[in-house]
């Protein structure tokens, strides 16, 4: 009887597991490549770098520079970035669909708004998410559109956002004035 | 006439004994041309040797300095990668920072605009 309850347990746990997996928390978005965006663009950025690229760009850089030392402190405890820009020389060469695919996966548990700009002086929006996981905040996504460029920027990984509060000065980053939460509570859906 | 011609040559082609003289020298004759030829082999043998072991070297030396190049190259192609790497970092790192501005300056334009307001009122 005991060894019929604990097959059954097993089991149970084995169709499980790919549910609990799958429903933890995931901060990768899924970036599609852009491939027609990318032919038509003036000027595109695409970097995917995973754990791997990560680490052999920390031992190229120079402990001994400034910039490099604040990027060898930031990258540190991440496990990816992934950046797609395209900017374009006329306005709406991009439709908001392709902006709305990432952005609605951003509406999945565990990703938090953090910052929502809409500007008409400069007509541009710009949404930051974070996804925190036991008090750390585990990834960033940057979502930003202009007339004639879009940015989808997303950070996997321990991101210390005082850390990248202190790049100020570095790379051109301002210090952000907004109030951000050290640990906002899980699972908050918008 | 025939006769005598034919008791001629058998006289003449009868075999003798060879003298002792005869049989030493030509001992002598035969142990020498021996060694001499037992020397020409050694000879040949040692100038075989000699290309077999610059042959040996050569191969060895050939596969160190073979070795040594693709260690430079895949160093060379290391550091390559990993100065790609690195430019890549900053450069995802500046475009964030880029658009993390563009957030600061929407939103202090809003709080200008919102104080310009209140001392308005």
């Amino acid at each position: 009887m005991r060894h019929c309850n604990l097959r059954m347990l097993l089991a149970l746990l084995a169709l499980l597991a790919p549910a609990m997996v799958w429903a933890a928390p995931n901060p990768r978005l899924a970036l599609p490549e852009f491939s027609a965006l990318a032919r038509k663009a003036t000027e595109s950025v695409t970097i995917t770098l995973d754990p791997g690229l990560l680490a052999l760009a920390g031992r190229f850089l120079d402990g001994n520079d400034p910039q490099d030392a604040a990027t060898k402190e930031i990258i540190k405890g991440l496990q990816g970035i992934y950046v797609r820009s395209y900017t374009f020389d006329e306005d709406s060469a991009y439709r908001q669909a392709d902006i709305d695919a990432v952005r609605k996966q951003l509406s999945a548990p565990g990703w938090n708004r953090l910052v929502e700009t809409r500007s008409r002086k400069s007509h541009a929006n710009v949404d930051i998410y974070i996804m925190v996981a036991n008090n750390q905040a585990i990834g960033l996504a940057v979502i930003a559109s202009e007339p004639r460029q879009f940015t989808i920027v997303n950070i996997v990984g321990a991101i210390d956002l005082d850390k990248l509060h202190k790049l100020e000065g570095q790379f051109g980053v301002p210090k952000l004035d907004v109030d951000l939460p050290k640990a906002p509570p899980p699972n908050t859906q918008k | 006439m025939s006769e005598d011609i034919e008791s001629r040559l058998r006289a003449a082609l009868r075999p003798v004994e060879p003298s002792e003289e005869f049989s030493r020298t030509l001992l002598m004759r035969v142990t020498a041309d021996r060694s001499s030829q037992s020397n020409g082999r050694s000879h040949v043998r040692r100038r075989f040797k000699a290309p077999a072991r610059w042959f040996t070297a050569s191969v060895a030396a050939s596969l160190l300095v073979a070795v040594g190049i693709q260690h430079h190259l895949q160093g060379e192609h290391e550091r390559e990668s990993g100065l790609e790497a690195r430019r890549q970092v900053i450069e995802a790192l500046r475009v964030t920072s880029q658009k993390l501005d563009l957030a600061y300056e929407a939103v202090k334009s809003q709080s200008t605009s919102l104080a310009d307001d209140q001392t308005g009122a």
